[in-house]
């Protein structure tokens, strides 16, 4: 765990999570469940193999941080046609085994998924600890810790002439906390550097906080 | 018909037939096929076009001849060209041409009828197989002619050229194919590559007429203060300018874009006078600024246009009557050709002129004309069975018309590229087109082609659209258009090179100075640039070539001496002196080793003679081992002659120890960790993932809201795929692709094994000698110890601390 310094009881997971203290408390963004069904719908040939892994890793979570509450910060679903009668077996099964309450602030993906499933609490933002959570980090104001997700945010580090290192990342700007997607089948979005930006990556399982000097590209 | 009805449009010209023209007409009119070399502006149009012009003279009106280009650009030129012929010897017929720039009324009329003569490229031909009619509107197709053959052989155009070539043949029994090329080593290979199947009976047909060339190379007056070798400069620009004014029209290639624009404003500084006479001509400038080049090429009304290969192609500009080569032409065949450009008017000598970028050039030149003239020219090696581009035609094919599988299989192994498809291979790539099959167990839910009564068939209209969007996407770096605030588009550049630039900052850009202003999408704003003088170029257009391996053995013997006194040798003497006085000449046939002590700690520099793709997949391999074993940073660069490592340690002149080094033991395992940890074959595999349909295409400039949920990077796809199914052929394509583009494994190979039993030469240098200032001189690349992302990862944290402690 490496606490945040901005907030007294958030720590950042090097699994690419957030955990609240006080209320036992993890926060994971963008899982987009059901998106290689949504490609091979599509007549796009790509193999299964995330659904199941990414609940199966979040369940872990769940158990080894002994946490009460399950929030994700917008797209824990891909989009509609990714949303097969296995996913929903596999879904239910996972909130069987939980037994915590899951709440999803609903992401733009979510936005557009038909029904919902009746078991996940689903709010447009929520305050936790003073934190405030929403998915897409336009939807910040100024004055409050916020975290949020959409983004993807990926760290390129060059290190040769041609070749560079590319890590999900936290970032941090604007008092706001931009997860990592959770997700395994997810891209990232390289971020371009801005002043006063921090970014925290994992390094064999510790977080560790990226100088500006290796990502800037100067 | 008889050839002689062709003979008074020859007349009515004041022509005579040349003999390779009268033997191209009899043989197609024969029934052979064949490919027919010629250099350019030899009537090699009429040699191939006339035998079947005259043979549908009395036939009916269908379509009779294709006519495959390779460059779209080059299809209004190529059409001007048949339209003449056709016009006097057959008025009723009609010629057009379709390619991605034909309007869509034209395009649509062509889809309704097809004229006599279609001229189209790789993509458009591949496209119209799309069309369920198409084998129907060609009815009669007798021939189809392949221009610029050299081009496609050895590219995915060219196997996509090749199956669309097997279905015409399986249409038309009686095909006749005829190729033309520019002169290449593998001549019959190539034919063979063209025609399949169809091979036996087929005719190479030379048009090598003993067409006078001189090669000459501009001397620098000051040798001594010539740069040794990696500057590139402008430093002879006035020397150029001086041999622009002699000439009536001069066309000055260089090898890079960056160049061409550096070039440009050289000249125009140098004689301001010649603004408006001279103009620039490169792959990524507007349609309209190229049209505006060539015109003036065409009709003499320019003095000088520089260029990039852009204009290597292509119907000839008779005024031309000098061409200038900045810069090493890199290969044997590639001076000839440009040479070529020049000299057209009858009677008159095709005359190129080589102007040196460094010293060692002088030596290269000397070399590519020792080569030119004894016709040592280079091979290109035919690509074999790409996976990706076989799934990709066919569901082409299967849109056009369902096919049924055993059929099909033969026919792709009429062509060349597939002759030896397996088993494996053939049931894969039909699972990954329809529903998965057998080896692709974990795609649960997807199909593309449906199997009905045994026919592999696409009738899905979304798929049908996605498809036709991919076809056409074969060469990968997506363009970005340069615009001015008034939505003027100068051109295109490469994404990669324009996300580099930072809004602010100052490029130069069709020979303007440019500010970017923003980039986004697939547009990048720009304004003209306040400040004047010299202003940076940002350099893009990178991919240098490397020295091909006949020009590097042509100046192996050269260096040892061998060949008639030249002014490049005796020029460059000085020089070579020094090298053989602190060390000793390299050559081919041996490998000299130098090693030198510095502030850096110690260098070695090996000189293997192979082209600089080679020795950096040399010096990757090397430093890649040896880290492993001392676990320190390895620093390397590499040229067309050698390649160097720097270490604070552990680099030791011992030629047991390099030998060990250089073994081509577990060459490929090596290579691949290395590669791996360089994300290379992640980058390769984007071009892989379009051509199989596994990423969708959008038009540029259109959104569509419907894809944005199945689009997706080739990186992140690389990835699930390395995680899921890492059996996939795709992937195993991706990985020997890059080897061989990135590295040219198939040369690296030969490379090692002949070092394995060549003499090793050791020499101990006091100073850096002339061969290895320049590799020394290079922008170092860090060769990090070997190892993930993390262990790299903690090794930079580690340096930056201990920069930070050191107060640096």
């Amino acid at each position: 765990m490496y606490p945040f310094l901005h907030h007294p009881t958030l720590s950042i997971l090097p699994e690419g999570c957030v955990f609240l203290g006080c209320s036992s408390t993890l926060v994971v963004a963008d899982v987009h469940l059901g998106k290689s069904a949504a490609f091979r719908a599509r007549g796009l040939p790509v193999p299964e193999g995330d659904t199941e892994r990414d609940l199966q890793r979040l369940a872990k979570l769940v158990r080894n941080y002994d946490v009460n509450h399950l929030v994700i910060a917008g797209d824990l679903f891909h989009a509609q046609a990714g949303i097969t009668g296995g996913l929903k077996t596999a879904l239910e099964r996972f909130l069987d085994e939980l037994e915590i309450t899951v709440t999803l602030v609903i992401g733009n993906h979510d936005s557009k998924i038909s029904s919902l499933p009746t078991r996940l609490k689903c709010v447009p933002h929520m305050v936790l600890e003073d934190v405030r959570i929403v998915h897409d980090p336009a939807h910040t104001h100024g004055g409050q810790l916020h975290i949020s997700g959409h983004w993807h945010p990926v760290v390129k580090i060059p290190d040769g002439k041609r070749t560079w290192l590319r890590l999900p990342c936290f970032l941090f700007r604007d008092n706001t906390l931009v997860l990592p997607a959770f997700g395994s089948f997810t891209g990232g979005a390289v971020l371009s550097p801005a002043a006063d930006d921090r970014i925290f990556a994992a390094l064999r399982d510790q977080m560790v906080e990226i100088p500006l000097a290796l990502w800037s590209g100067s | 018909m008889p050839v002689s009805a062709l003979l008074p449009f020859f007349q009515a010209k004041g022509w005579q037939p040349f003999d390779f023209q009268k033997q191209t007409w009899e043989a197609y009119l024969a029934g052979k096929s064949g490919l027919l070399h010629a250099p350019t502006g030899q009537g090699k149009t009429l040699a191939v076009y006339l035998g079947p012009l005259a043979e549908s003279l009395a036939a009916d009106r269908g379509c009779k001849v294709l006519w495959l280009t390779p460059l779209r650009a080059l299809a209004a030129d190529t059409l001007r060209a048949l339209r003449e012929p056709l016009a006097s010897l057959a008025p009723h017929f009609e010629a057009e041409a379709r390619t991605g720039d034909t309007p869509a009324a034209l395009r649509a009329r062509l889809r309704k009828k097809l004229p006599h003569t279609l001229v189209t490229t790789p993509e458009s031909l591949s496209l119209m197989l799309t069309h369920a009619d198409f084998a129907e509107k060609l009815g009669g197709l007798r021939c189809v002619i392949v221009d610029e053959w050299h081009e496609l052989l050895g590219t995915k155009r060219g196997v996509q050229t090749e199956l669309c070539l097997a279905r015409l043949r399986a249409w038309f029994p009686n095909l006749r194919i005829w190729g033309l090329s520019a002169t290449l080593g593998n001549l019959t290979e190539a034919r063979q590559v063209l025609l399949g199947n169809a091979f036996s009976g087929s005719l190479e047909v030379s048009a090598d007429t003993d067409k006078p060339l001189v090669i000459e190379t501009l001397i620098p007056k000051e040798i001594d203060r010539f740069p040794w070798s990696g500057h590139i400069g402008t430093r002879l620009a006035s020397q150029v300018a001086d041999e622009i004014e002699k000439a009536n029209v001069t066309l000055l290639f260089t090898n890079t874009r960056s160049q061409t624009e550096i070039w440009f404003q050289e000249l125009l500084s140098i004689r301001p006078r010649w603004k408006g006479r001279i103009a620039m001509h490169h792959g990524s400038l507007d349609r309209a600024e190229r049209d505006l080049a060539e015109n003036g090429l065409r009709d003499g009304s320019l003095k000088c246009v520089v260029a990039t290969s852009s204009l290597d192609l292509g119907v000839d500009f008779s005024p031309v009557d000098q061409v200038i080569q900045i810069g090493s032409p890199k290969g044997v065949a590639r001076l000839l050709q440009r040479a070529g450009r020049s000299g057209h008017q009858p009677g008159s000598v095709s005359r190129i002129v080589g102007v040196p970028t460094h010293a060692l050039e002088l030596v290269e030149f000397a070399a590519a004309r020792d080569a030119a003239l004894a016709r040592h020219i280079e091979s290109r090696t035919p690509l074999k069975k790409p996976l990706d581009l076989l799934a990709q035609h066919l569901v082409t094919c299967a849109i056009g018309a369902p096919f049924e599988a055993d059929a099909m299989r033969r026919e792709i192994e009429s062509s060349s590229a597939y002759a030896e498809l397996t088993d494996i291979e053939w049931r894969w790539t039909l699972g990954f087109i329809s529903n998965g099959g057998d080896a692709l167990a974990s795609y649960p839910n997807y199909h593309k082609a449906r199997l009905e009564n045994g026919l592999y068939t696409v009738d899905d209209k979304r798929l049908i659209q996605q498809q036709r969007l991919s076809i056409g996407t074969i060469s990968s770096d997506p363009a970005v258009s340069i615009r001015l605030a008034n939505g003027r588009t100068l051109g295109t550049v490469e994404e990669s090179f324009i996300s580099r630039i930072r809004p602010g900052s100052s490029l130069i850009f069709a020979g303007r100075r440019l500010t970017l202003v923003r980039f986004n999408q697939r547009v990048a704003t720009v304004k003209v640039a306040a400040r004047t003088g010299k202003g940076q170029v940002a350099i893009w257009g990178g991919s240098k070539m490397p020295l091909s391996s006949e020009l590097s053995h042509a100046i192996a013997l050269r260096l040892k001496g061998y060949g008639l006194p030249v002014r490049e040798m005796e020029a460059v003497e000085p020089i070579l002196a020094i090298q053989k006085r602190w060390s000793r000449l390299p050559d081919d046939e041996s490998l000299l080793v130098e090693h030198t002590t510095s502030r850096e700690g110690e260098h070695l520099f090996f000189y293997p003679f192979a082209g600089r793709l080679v020795h950096e997949g040399l010096a990757a391999l090397v430093a890649f081992r040896i880290s492993r074993e001392v676990g320190e940073s390895i620093l390397t660069t590499q040229n067309d002659y050698g390649f160097s490592l720097t270490a604070k340690r552990g680099l030791v002149l011992d030629e047991e120890t390099l030998r060990f080094h250089l073994s081509a033991e577990h060459l490929l395992d090596d290579l691949v960790a290395w590669m791996n940890t360089a994300e290379l074959a992640r980058r390769q595999f984007r071009e892989i993932a379009r051509i199989s349909g596994l990423i969708l295409q959008t038009p540029p400039g259109q959104k569509d809201r419907s894809q944005r949920e199945v689009q997706t990077s080739a990186t992140l796809l690389y990835e699930v795929l390395e995680r899921y199914d890492p059996e996939n052929l795709l992937l195993a394509q991706s990985r020997r692709e890059i080897l061989e583009k990135q590295l040219e494994l198939t040369r690296l190979t030969a490379v090692i094994h002949r070092l394995q039993s060549a003499p090793m030469h050791l020499v101990e240098t006091g100073n850096l000698t002339p061969m290895a200032f320049p590799l020394w001189a290079d922008r170092l690349s860090a060769m990090l110890p070997a190892g993930d992302a993390a262990t790299r990862l903690e090794a930079m944290l580690r340096t930056l601390n201990q920069a930070a402690t050191k107060g640096i």
